[in-house]
């Protein structure tokens, strides 16, 4: 019910109100940008690409992206009906079929909850960004380096603005391999209200 | 219809924004009974700094707002209150930034007019510049011309501004 009910939103914002560019320009500076981290951040001693580095600084860009997303998302789906999110669960559902989709056009299933209901899988069955894309064949990216970091940031960085302080991270990727691209978000707590400073 | 002032608060209760149009019709002073001196109310003049003026403002609606939801639910948000001699209209998005604007008692509601000046302009102009920082913090606030421009453009259109 609640679900479908996003999914149309999602449809008719995308449709009507969201600005599109060739996705070829996005995915080939996306991996650009990932490209050139690959050569900016190395290890110094032994001038092999620091994957680690790589991912946390995916990650950043995308909680600074995240921060500000959020903001046209709220804009651009409020007025058709900005019911804040009653618990978790409607929570991934506007994410995987409203924010996926009228940012990027695809809309990842919403699998694998917990018991809690406090943590969930984000699936992709496909991966605009992630087309022509090859891993690094130096037998340490396939291992390291997760391509798509960025968007866990913008996942954390969008939930951070509503509230919700948030662990996201990828569990697999089909570009190193694997048979499924997922994310796993995990609630970590509510974020309460900031009280004034004291004035005296 | 004529506007008093205006502040945007964010997330960590901090004033981004804050403007006074204290300028506003002089014509109109004669009319309103309470009003003299001009179109500020004399409550308003008399706040001798801006600063303590945000403090008091966001006092006011923070207690306000926890009062609305101890009293009408979670889901329940204050709108506006009404003194004599003007009326607070409150807007706050789910990103917790809070609109605020002071006008004469007599204005009737302003949500959406509030809501409008979030989506088309704070966003497009503010959180989509690439040279506005994402948290304005350190009370440097948003100091960007195409927002105040839109702004202004827009409240005179919508008839709270003399032209």
């Amino acid at each position: 019910m609640a679900s479908s009910k996003a999914a149309r939103m999602g449809e008719e914002v995308w449709k009507t109100r969201t600005e599109k560019i060739n996705l070829e320009v996005l995915t080939l500076t996306y991996g650009t940008l990932v490209s050139q981290l690959t050569h900016d951040l190395r290890d110094p001693a032994t001038n092999i690409p620091d994957y680690a580095a790589i991912n946390t600084e995916l990650d950043r860009m995308g909680h600074s992206i995240g921060l500000r997303l959020i903001e046209d998302f709220l804009a651009k789906t409020s007025s058709a009906g900005p019911a804040p999110c009653n618990n978790f669960r409607e929570t991934a559902e506007m994410i995987a079929k409203v924010g996926f989709k009228i940012f990027l056009n695809v809309t990842p299933r919403v699998e694998n909850w917990d018991k809690e209901g406090r943590s969930f899988g984000l699936v992709f069955e496909e991966m605009p960004v992630s087309e022509f894309v090859e891993l690094p064949d130096d037998g340490r990216a396939q291992e390291e380096l997760w391509f798509l970091n960025l968007f866990c940031g913008v996942v954390k960085g969008a939930l951070e603005m509503v509230q919700m302080q948030v662990k996201a991270e990828w569990v697999s990727d089909v570009l190193r391999g694997d048979d499924t691209t997922e994310m796993r978000v995990t609630l970590i707590r509510y974020i309460e209200d900031e009280m004034p400073p004291d004035d005296e | 219809m004529s506007v008093y002032s205006f502040y945007i608060f964010d997330r960590h209760t901090e004033c981004i924004y804050s403007k006074r149009f204290t300028a506003a019709n002089n014509t109109q002073s004669s009319r309103g009974s309470t009003l003299q001196n001009g179109d500020v109310p004399a409550s308003l003049r008399k706040a001798s700094k801006d600063l303590d003026e945000t403090k008091l403002i966001f006092g006011t609606i923070f207690s306000l707002r926890r009062m609305a939801k101890q009293l009408g639910g979670a889901d329940d948000q204050f709108l506006s209150y009404r003194t004599g001699e003007y009326k607070l209209h409150y807007f706050e998005t789910p990103t917790q930034l809070k609109f605020v604007m002071l006008t004469d008692p007599r204005v009737g509601n302003m949500r959406t007019v509030l809501h409008q000046i979030w989506a088309t302009l704070f966003v497009e102009y503010v959180v989509k510049s690439p040279l506005a920082p994402a948290e304005h913090t350190g009370g440097k606030g948003v100091a960007n011309e195409l927002f105040e421009g839109g702004l202004e453009r827009f409240m005179v259109s919508m008839g709270l501004l003399p032209r």
